[in-house]
């Protein structure tokens, strides 16, 4: 197995009496498809944000090759891409690709191989706000193909796809993740996620249940032929 | 780690840049009040030029009254209120934009995690917000332009020091909005917050102005004051640096509050810091007295024969003025003598010293309404508002004689009998016709060309 790239250390956030993370801990090892799997309200996005810099944490830390990562410079080495933004919607796809291909000095030829991997031409045109939300998914995951960091972190990056979009995504990123990108992605869908990921986090009420590949989780389960949806129901 | 130049801190600011105008300008904020502005300041050039026509008129019939016809008092300060009052209720709107639209679609999260300091966000929102000011500024320079189509007069330093000081007051609107922006979560709340600041100054300014003590004092802390000297022609080195400062700190807040992942109780640490900070340096700003009469009759100084003869008299002049705050005849002492005696002598301390009692009880205080000159160790006292008077009495105190007048040409005023029916027609009909195409220009989907570069893939 590679090293670990990330490690996460007892991470805990309370919002008043409620808590939403509970002492979690894992580590991310480099190249991997690390999926974060949970129902709604299991503290995927605040555990996803928390790493990535975006929400102040009560305790915890996060190891970058072994060395502490403060908040402030997780934007070095993690990009995340939240759920539900549809980022500058009066503006254009196309100005919306060329902002961050400026931004990473991305060539022509990089940002179209991400136009071309992920369909986007017929929109190019349109504003974000007038895109189906399948496109919008899209435009993201091209912002997020856009950024050169070692980790991206992506939330939901399925929502809104049909199957065969899933599929084509799922395989974009395992590309992606072939090429020695790390990818850790937030996925309620489990047949997704089955689909998508090497390993699993198993999250339920901000506490962290189990963690491991599928053979893992099946050992763990008891249930040698268990797909991800009834080790899910078995472990948390 | 990977691509360290790309996600640290090197990355170009031209995209950004090209970003934040795109997003100002592409959206409708920017161009309703563009909109909004025609009108309103048509409005008032058309009635500032009608009324400039009137007294020139008259001046025509008598010279003498040609030289009270100042373009800047008769046309630009009128048209520039208009904007002004643009500015203060509508431009936190626009500025707010910059960074609301992005807290409120989320797309803030991916911004903050672009490899920008916090701080170079703020600076280049700000820019854009400059960026926007200039747009909607565009309705002013037409009308200054109308009026030289007219054949009316701008003396060039005081128009560029009024546009200076709209300028600066339009920044800082932008930079308390930006503010107003970082610490609200939706740009609703962020409108409230700024429009609390600049309409709660105004109404600051019209309820405590004139007043002694300390509602003068918090009176001057006013947004509305900051335009005073540039509509008087004067350029005050401390103020403008002053308005530097607010403007600094006020993106400094910003640049604190925008980071979503730093805890509540730093951010405020650092605002209380920040605040010390302003407060020293506008402390020290407001130390400095170096102003600069910019004004084509040089209203705001006496005559030059005066001006070099008082700068020579580097002794402590002490004035002690027995008025209320507010009568008009301290008013006037204070524009026509006592203000210019601080610009151009070194050392001088003024004393107020009277009340609104004092004044309602001036008939039977016999001391009411005198004003106590102490230069040398010599004092005189004399009731007078006028430099004719006044300037004779300190050369006699300091023992010299008045000196002889410089030649020169007086001012003579600038009198223009036009009609500006016509302006009508350009700010209510053509300049919204033009800003029209604009808008439809700037929400054009990029070429055809452009798009290209996104589909070209080398095989």
């Amino acid at each position: 197995m590679t090293p670990r790239l990330l490690e996460v250390l007892s991470l805990a956030k309370r919002y008043g009496d409620q808590v939403a993370l509970a002492d979690i801990a894992f580590s991310v090892h480099g190249g991997e498809v690390l999926g974060l799997i949970g129902p709604n309200g299991a503290g995927k996005t605040t555990l996803l944000e928390a790493i990535a810099g975006l929400l102040p944490v009560d305790a915890g830390a996060i190891l970058w090759n072994g060395r502490e990562l403060p908040p402030e410079r997780r934007r070095e080495a993690i990009f995340y891409l939240p759920d539900g933004v549809r980022p500058y919607g009066e503006q254009a796809v196309a100005r919306v690709l060329a902002f961050f291909a400026g931004v990473y000095r991305r060539s022509r030829t990089q940002t179209a191989e991400i136009v071309d991997a992920l369909d986007l031409a017929p929109v190019l045109a349109k504003r974000v706000h007038a895109l189906s939300k399948g496109y919008a998914r899209r435009t993201m995951l091209a912002l997020g193909l856009l950024s050169p960091h070692p980790l991206l972190m992506m939330d939901e990056p399925f929502d809104g796809f049909d199957l065969r979009q899933t599929r084509a995504v799922a395989e974009l990123l395992r590309r992606v993740a072939g090429e020695g990108r790390t990818l850790v992605l937030a996925i309620h869908q489990l047949a997704d996620a089955e689909r998508a990921c090497d390993r699993f986090l198993l999250l339920a009420d901000g506490r962290l249940r189990a963690t491991g590949s599928l053979e893992e989780l099946r050992a763990k389960a008891g249930r040698p032929t268990a797909n991800l949806e009834e080790l899910f129901l078995a472990l948390t | 780690m990977r691509s360290r130049d790309m996600t640290r801190g090197r990355a170009p600011l031209r995209p950004l840049l090209v970003k934040e105008l795109w997003e100002i300008l592409g959206g409708p904020a920017a161009w309703a009040m563009l909109l909004l502005v025609c009108p309103l300041v048509g409005y008032s050039f058309f009635q500032a030029v009608s009324l400039y026509a009137e007294a020139s008129e008259a001046a025509l019939q008598s010279p003498a009254l040609a030289s009270g016809l100042v373009p800047l008092d008769g046309i630009l300060v009128p048209t520039f209120g208009a904007f002004y009052v643009a500015v203060t209720l509508l431009f936190p709107f626009v500025a707010i934009r910059v960074l609301g639209g992005e807290k409120e679609s989320g797309a803030l999260r991916l911004l903050v995690q672009l490899p920008y300091r916090p701080a170079t966000l703020i600076g280049v929102k700000l820019a854009a917000i400059l960026a926007a000011w200039t747009v909607t500024f565009v309705p002013v320079l037409s009308a200054l332009l109308v009026w030289r189509m007219f054949g009316g007069h701008l003396a060039l330093p005081e128009t560029l020091n009024l546009i200076l000081g709209h300028l600066l007051y339009g920044l800082l609107v932008g930079a308390i909005a930006l503010f107003a922006a970082a610490v609200s979560d939706n740009a609703a709340t962020a409108a409230i917050l700024a429009l609390a600041f600049t309409l709660g100054s105004w109404v600051l300014d019209f309820t405590l102005s004139g007043r002694p003590g300390l509602s003068e004092w918090i009176a001057q802390l006013s947004l509305t004051q900051t335009l005073r000297h540039f509509e008087q022609g004067l350029l005050s080195l401390g103020l403008v640096l002053g308005i530097i400062a607010c403007i600094g700190f006020f993106a400094a807040l910003a640049t604190i509050w925008l980071p979503p992942g730093s805890a509540p109780k730093h951010k405020l640490v650092r605002s209380a810091l920040c605040l010390l900070a302003v407060l020293v340096v506008v402390a020290a700003t407001a130390a400095i007295h170096r102003t600069f009469d910019l004004t084509e009759d040089q209203r705001n100084s006496f005559a030059p024969a005066d001006q070099r003869a008082l700068a020579q008299l580097t002794a402590p002049l002490v004035v002690t003025a027995r008025f209320s705050p507010e009568d008009p005849r301290y008013v006037d002492l204070r524009r026509n003598v006592l203000a210019k005696l601080e610009r151009v002598m070194p050392n001088v301390t003024i004393r107020l010293v009277g009340s609104r009692q004092a004044a309602a009880a001036s008939a039977s205080d016999d001391a009411y309404g005198e004003v106590e000159y102490v230069y040398a160790g010599r004092s005189d006292a004399s009731r007078s508002t006028s430099p004719r008077e006044i300037l004779p009495l300190l050369y006699g105190l300091a023992g010299v004689s008045p000196p002889a007048p410089l030649p020169g040409t007086a001012y003579e005023g600038y009198p223009l009998v036009a009609d500006a029916s016509s302006s009508l027609l350009w700010f209510f009909a053509a300049l919204p016709l033009l800003i029209g195409f604009a808008w439809w220009w700037t929400r054009r989907p990029p070429s055809s060309r452009t798009l290209i570069h996104f589909t070209e893939v080398q095989r």
